[in-house]
């Protein structure tokens, strides 16, 4: 793979030539446009997935019979299947089932959510279990009522606990984006194979659609090694 | 102030609580004794209802804490309860822990309850560590605090769970010492204890617990110098011995 790279570097006046940068012209408002949308799609899969996941995973651990079911089967349906599978269903399916219209882009925030939500579910889950009996049993016997022992107690050292899972599950819905270009969902990754089907430039249309990923993943990496680092400061570990 | 009637606790099939009957008067210092196992947290969390007593009742002030209609939280914020591991809030630092509690339920003003909080560290012996986060403090330091933050409640009972069984030795002193100030303040006060040294000086009254029942009560003097029950004389001995 590599030495196809070195070859389209060295030969010069053919058709693939990395030098000539022409193409780029081209190229580059394309991605920025594909670009756009995942980011689009991104943002609201996290917002909408962390908000599905925080109520999932709130009621996975707590006493709540039925809803607690209901999240299971939730989480059993979205873990059991793929996320291509998934797509193809509520692009195909569920609109002939529903008898409603949704817009590709409308099914992918709707998928991205509904998928990245189940697994944030799991990661709510186990964070507010790993916080030790004890704490909500402090807040109790001080006279808060339950719901502000959540919020004052149990929440902040569960967030804190639960954030390196949580930013890597963020990790995962930017680059679960791009497979919904199997529902032609104009994103990134849609677009750079469009182009390169047309262009036949592949090698460097997937090095730069690489590389549009890679920036916004290390900034997404940068951004948690800074909250992380704010959220430990003066406390060592979160097991009390 | 605390009247407890034929109270039972059974988890699952074990009778953990079979019929425990105390009364508490207001100012008392009451020890409850005994071998782990034999009942004595779950009869002090039953108290502020952190357990669901299986029957009996537990009157407050004339009001039955066991029943439905009582207001719980009310209930905790006149009974506070200070834990053997302490269970203080690990990301906030000592005064935030010391006010966390009376400015979300009593509407206090922020200004209030930092004044109210510093008050209080300084009566444990603390208002240098008021910015201190708990992990950066020794076992000793952070039992006072949880007494400080206990008292920001200003509760009329103070349920003391094993205070000081989860202290290095040398730290034991320093906690011991804040309660005899606060027994000397005219608290009232039910610990769980195994520092008979403290039972023996500070208490009223000091109850033996074994196998989920009151076996014996009374004076320190009485129950250390001349037990009337043999399980009192064993366990006594026992822990004598050490």
């Amino acid at each position: 793979m590599f030495s196809v790279f070195l070859q389209a570097w060295s030969s010069e006046g053919e058709g693939i030539n990395f030098m000539s940068i022409a193409f780029l012209s081209v190229l580059l408002p394309m991605l920025l446009t594909g670009l756009k949308l995942t980011l689009k799609i991104a943002v609201f899969g996290i917002i909408f997935g962390f908000l599905i996941g925080s109520v999932t995973g709130y009621i996975l651990q707590s006493k709540l019979k039925i809803l607690k079911f209901i999240g299971g089967v939730y989480i059993w349906i979205i873990r059991g299947t793929p996320l291509i599978v998934q797509a193809l269903y509520t692009y195909f399916v569920i609109p002939k089932l529903l008898g409603i219209d949704m817009s590709n882009n409308t099914v992918g925030i709707l998928v991205i959510s509904l998928n990245s939500g189940a697994f944030i579910a799991e990661i709510v889950r186990g964070a507010l279990q790993s916080i030790d009996p004890g704490q909500k049993e402090a807040g109790l016997s001080l006279g808060l009522t339950p719901a502000q022992t959540m919020f004052h107690v149990i929440v902040p050292p569960a967030f804190r606990n639960m954030l390196p899972a949580l930013c890597n599950q963020f990790i995962i819905v930017v680059k679960d984006t791009a497979l919904l270009s199997i529902i032609n969902v104009n994103e990134i990754t849609h677009l750079g194979q469009n182009y390169a089907a047309l262009s036949f430039r592949t090698i460097e249309t997937y090095t730069v659609l690489a590389l549009f990923y890679l920036a916004i993943i290390s900034v997404l990496i940068i951004l948690q090694k800074n909250v992380e680092k704010r959220l430990t400061l003066g406390v060592k570990k979160c097991s009390m | 102030m605390l009247d407890v009637k034929h109270l039972v606790k059974s988890f699952d099939e074990l009778d953990v609580l079979k019929d425990i009957n105390l009364h508490v008067d207001e100012g008392e210092v009451v020890c409850i004794i005994g071998p782990s196992g034999s009942g004595k947290s779950t009869f002090l969390r039953c108290i502020n209802r952190l357990e669901t007593p299986s029957g009996g009742t537990i009157l407050y002030q004339g009001r039955d804490v066991t029943s439905s209609g009582m207001d719980i939280r009310q209930l905790r914020e006149e009974v506070g309860m200070v834990f053997q591991h302490f269970n203080l809030f690990p990301l906030k630092t000592v005064l935030e822990n010391v006010m966390l509690a009376p400015v979300l339920t009593k509407s206090r003003s922020k200004t209030e309850a930092r004044k109210f909080a510093l008050e209080l560290l300084e009566k444990v012996g603390l208002s240098d560590k008021a910015n201190a986060m708990p992990a950066n403090l020794s076992g000793g330091q952070q039992q006072r605090v949880a007494i400080a933050r206990a008292l920001a409640m200003q509760p009329k009972v103070l349920l003391f769970d094993e205070p000081t069984s989860a202290l290095d030795p040398e730290l034991v002193g320093e906690v011991l010492e804040v309660m005899k100030k606060l027994a000397d303040d005219g608290m009232t006060m039910l610990v769980v204890t195994h520092e008979m040294g403290f039972a023996r000086d500070v208490a009223h009254r000091v109850v033996f617990m074994d196998n989920g029942m009151i076996v014996e009560e009374g004076r320190p003097q009485d129950i250390f110098t001349d037990p009337k029950e043999e399980r009192t004389r064993v366990f006594l001995n026992r822990i004598l011995e050490n």
